[in-house]
């Protein structure tokens, strides 16, 4: 019963951070229909960035975010800019094709840099705390807690914000929100930058439990692919709901079933998405918008 | 220009152009006997050069035949290579586990197994995938296809997990001597390639091909005016994984050595969907043709750049999609052919928003993506 | 008119999330009849269609084809049974052209995966030219469908769904954004389609004249529900149908 406990708390805390980590996926997913097949380098160049500036200058991952976050912004907002912009009404399949190459070129232009050797933060804390007879990771917890405040912070922004309100109008109905005024490709490039700034804060704060290389992006966007599945696009509840499904059931795997790797987890990501497409292509929570209003 | 257009299509649809092709294989074959090259080493270097580049037309040909001429973008394709490869090992190699009761098998016995693995692979998993839109499709695939590489390397008793699986050391096919067996496997590809890009063409000027093509279209159309949209999928899914099998396993025969990183390896599905792309996706001889400039592009750059290239394929895929979707051979055609009319048409995505009441959320949708 | 009815629905219902599209619909379509489906926007009209043509799955109710129940079945299964839909938005395959759409909308029927080298039959060319001529579009047979207009793509589509020969089609806003003219060609076509080979057609429309013209039954449908059903005359007077139509084109 206590295995199961703790294992059940392992998996809330991936559970949380997988639901940060997917929300930059989901929200330009939901927003653009555009699905970010680069998700995953941008997760691995936040996580570069951490280390980099671990490595240079001693910094703390959580305090280095501060960094990454205007400066992923930037990035995203350029890019999105530059390139994305053209590919937004245009048919999926250029952009998967667009993104997937921009994902390649991104993983191979860091290899370039750093060559494929992983890389590994060293921080002074680790080990667990004790709570009410539970053992908690002080890493994964903290992680955890960061993730919480960026979500809220996310879900007040945009519910609170003008801003937040005309990314949610581009989203609901594109040519409603120009006729209002919006300048849609401003409102794209801004999210595209929020979001990517979100997604290389998770990989910044993911990098101190894994190692960094140029090639761990695509098991995250496969994931990030199955949690927007199954909690429904640019939902925040949605992600939280489906990175917790998500966390639970892989840490369950990995820990009750014998000789099974953590690489299961995306065997187990993969039939979960496969299940829930066929199933019940809106997600598993009742009044989501269905994934085909984004066509 | 458009009646030089059609002609084109029609040209390459035609007899003359498969007599051309047949005439190219023989060709082929005929080469290494024709005292071109006499030095042997010379020779048994570039007939494996040459059989790397027939790997590729056929890869691009069997993926086109799922990608190109029916419109499901595959982005998992090379998990048919995979399991192609691994099947080949394992019944190839004495290896204990759960085939220990069973000898190792010769070669040519393994692998015609080794391609059915790979088509039954593709029919169970058609079944569910299939019935996905667009981009979920590709997707879905993706998955497969990593999913599949971790369930290899965790079952080690019979792959070898992750250390890999040492295949026997060439014996020369066709009984030619051990320090000939390049010949040997530069006359299995061409003739591997030979069957895939005519079978390849044979399906497009069918009746079989034609259903493809308005599924590709108008998948509601087709299926409204009769066509059982299921089953032709999955048969060409099969079709076109059961010719990946096969390239797989021989491609494991002639490396001795598969592990899951090495077989099961990204790259693999994208070259296959850029040489498509770059030479025309849904036209037969298009992927052949994107499949030898990507080769000799690809060598190029490695002898001049070395290590970028994976970095400049990435690129290229971009720049291919915004600036050339309709690759060489698709713009000089009448298009009817290529997916520039299904897969990339803007006009589809404006049309399917006007009708949102006609999509069925979990049927696949009107054609394309 | 014989007793059977060929297309008959009975409590046929579809629910999108919690609202019914299409809410316990009873309706009857009889071989030789020309039925008409009428309704404001948002009744349920496409909706029903899509049921009765098996692209959506029907939640509740039965559909019957000539006797058989298709409530389950497949759209294709539908379509080699006799019965053919046009879409509201016009389904042709623009880049080919118009002969080509036709033959590739020959009957089919279960080619097995090695159907052989068969470019289009004779049989199936000479019937393409027949309903190209037969719609008035002779002259277009070579022309890429993307470039006619509005309603010759629309008589192409009728062409299409025309070639497996179908005992009875739906026609799904056959008229929206058509020139009058047009209209007249695809209006007297249906007439000849009916009278001279028997076909039975149900019609999706907003065009009252239309109906009145074309229709000798016409059932009415309202937030998914069946408002009322009579001769056209019968509908026009009815105060129900008037009120629902509150805005809608006169006459």
């Amino acid at each position: 019963m206590d295995a199961i406990l703790q294992t059940l708390i392992q998996g809330i805390l991936l559970g949380g951070f997988y639901a940060v980590m997917v929300l930059g996926f989901s929200v330009i997913w939901g927003v653009m229909g555009v699905i970010n097949l680069a998700h995953g380098e941008y997760l691995m160049v936040g996580a570069y960035m951490a280390w980099a500036l671990s490595n240079a200058f001693g910094m703390d991952p959580f305090v280095s975010l501060v960094v990454i976050i205007p400066v992923m912004f930037v990035v995203g907002y350029v890019i999105q800019l530059v390139l994305i912009n053209r590919i937004v009404e245009r048919p999926h399949l250029m952009a998967l094709l667009v993104t997937f190459g921009l994902g390649i070129a991104i993983a191979n232009v860091v290899k370039l840099l750093y060559t494929a050797d992983p890389k590994y933060i060293n921080i002074s804390y680790g080990g667990a705390t004790e709570i009410a007879g539970l053992t908690f990771p002080v890493v994964k917890s903290l992680i955890f807690i960061a993730s919480l405040i960026i979500m809220s912070a996310l879900a007040l922004f945009l519910k609170r914000s003008r801003l937040g309100k005309s990314i949610r109008a581009a989203a609901q109905n594109k040519n409603a929100a120009r006729i209002v005024g919006i300048e849609i490709n401003q409102v794209y490039a801004i999210t595209a930058g929020i979001c990517i700034a979100l997604t290389a804060a998770a990989g910044a704060m993911i990098s101190l439990t894994v190692p960094v290389f140029p090639f761990m992006g695509p098991p995250f966007t496969l994931k990030a692919f199955t949690i927007t599945a199954l909690g429904g696009l640019g939902r925040i509840p949605g992600a939280l709901i489906g990175g917790l499904v998500l966390g639970i059931t892989e840490v369950m795997l990995a820990r009750f079933v014998p000789g099974i790797g953590t690489n299961i987890g995306i065997a187990a990501s993969f039939v979960l998405l496969v299940v829930v497409l066929i199933v019940r292509p809106q997600g598993i929570l009742q009044g989501l918008r269905p994934m085909d209003e984004v066509d | 220009m458009a009646l030089l257009r059609k002609r084109v299509e029609k040209f390459a649809q035609g007899w003359f152009a498969f007599a051309l092709w047949i005439l190219f294989i023989i060709a082929l074959y005929v080469f290494p006997y024709s005292g071109f090259i006499t030095e042997k080493n010379e020779l048994m270097g570039t007939l494996q050069t040459l059989s790397q580049l027939f790997v590729l037309i056929t890869l691009a040909s069997n993926w086109n035949l799922i990608g190109g001429m029916t419109g499901y973008v595959d982005f998992g394709h090379a998990v048919f290579f995979g399991i192609g490869a691994y099947v080949l090992g394992v019944l190839v190699t004495t290896s204990g586990g759960a085939l220990w009761f069973a000898p190792a098998l010769p070669f040519w016995v393994a692998l015609p197994f080794a391609g059915l693995a790979a088509a039954l692979f593709a029919l169970l998993i058609g079944m569910p995938t299939l019935r996905l839109r667009g981009p979920y499709f590709s997707i879905a695939m993706l998955g497969v296809f990593v999913a599949m590489r971790e369930i290899i390397r965790v079952w080690k008793p019979l792959t070898g997990g992750g250390a890999g699986l040492t295949l026997p050391p060439q014996n020369a096919l066709f009984g030619f001597p051990q320090d000939w067996f390049r010949m040997g496997e530069y006359l299995v590809m061409v003739g591997l390639m030979g069957i895939a890009v005519g079978l390849s063409w044979w399906i497009r000027r069918s009746e079989f091909g034609q259903t493809l093509l308005a599924i590709r279209e108008d998948e509601v159309g087709a299926e409204m005016r009769g066509i059982n949209t299921t089953y032709h999928k999955i048969a060409i899914f099969m079709v076109a994984s059961f010719l990946t099998g096969l390239v797989g396993a021989f491609w494991a025969w002639q490396n001795t050595f598969i592990d899951p990183d090495v077989v099961f390896f990204e790259t693999r599905t994208i070259e296959m969907v850029m040489m498509s792309m770059l030479g025309g996706l849904g036209t037969v001889w298009g992927p052949p043709l994107g499949a030898t400039v990507l080769y000799f592009l690809q060598d190029l750059i490695w002898a001049n750049m070395g290590d970028v290239h994976l970095l400049v394929l990435g690129t290229s895929m971009i720049l291919l999609v915004l600036f050339l979707p309709e690759g060489i051979l698709g713009s000089l055609s009448d298009r009817s052919g290529t997916s520039f009319g299904g897969l990339f048409s803007s006009s589809k995505r404006t049309e399917r928003e006007a009708a949102p009441q006609e999509k069925s959320v979990i049927e696949k949708s009107s054609g394309g993506v | 008119m014989s007793t059977k009815p060929l297309l008959e629905g009975r409590q046929v219902s579809k629910y999108f999330g919690g609202l019914a599209a299409v809410n316990k619909v009873d309706f009857a379509v009889y071989p030789g009849e020309i039925v008409g489906l009428v309704g404001p926007n948002g009744s349920g009209k496409t909706t029903l269609f899509d049921c009765l043509s098996r692209v959506q799955q029907i939640d509740e109710g039965e559909v019957f084809l000539n006797g058989e129940n298709i409530t389950t079945s497949k759209p294709h299964q539908v379509a080699h049974l006799g019965l053919a839909r046009t879409f509201q938005v016009i389904r042709v395959y623009r880049k080919m052209t118009v002969l080509e759409n036709m033959l590739i909308s020959r009957q089919w029927r279960g080619e097995g995966i090695f159907s052989l080298l068969k470019p289009s039959a004779k049989a199936t060319e000479d019937r393409a030219r027949y309903l190209i001529d037969f719609l008035l579009l002779g002259p277009l047979i070579d022309e890429q469908a993307g470039n006619l207009s509005g309603g010759q793509r629309r008589l192409l589509e009728i062409g299409m769904a025309l070639m497996p020969d179908p005992d009875i089609l739906l026609l799904d806003e056959a008229t929206s954004g058509i020139n009058p003219t047009l209209i007249e060609t695809i209006k007297d076509r249906i007439v000849t389609l009916n009278k001279d080979e028997g076909k039975t057609f149900l019609l999706v429309e907003h065009n009252i004249n239309f109906i009145s013209d074309l229709c000798s039954r016409v059932y009415v449908l309202n937030y998914g529900e069946k408002l009322a059903e009579g001769t056209p005359d019968e509908i026009k007077a009815n105060n129900e149908v008037i009120e629902a139509y509150f805005g809608a084109e006169g006459e």
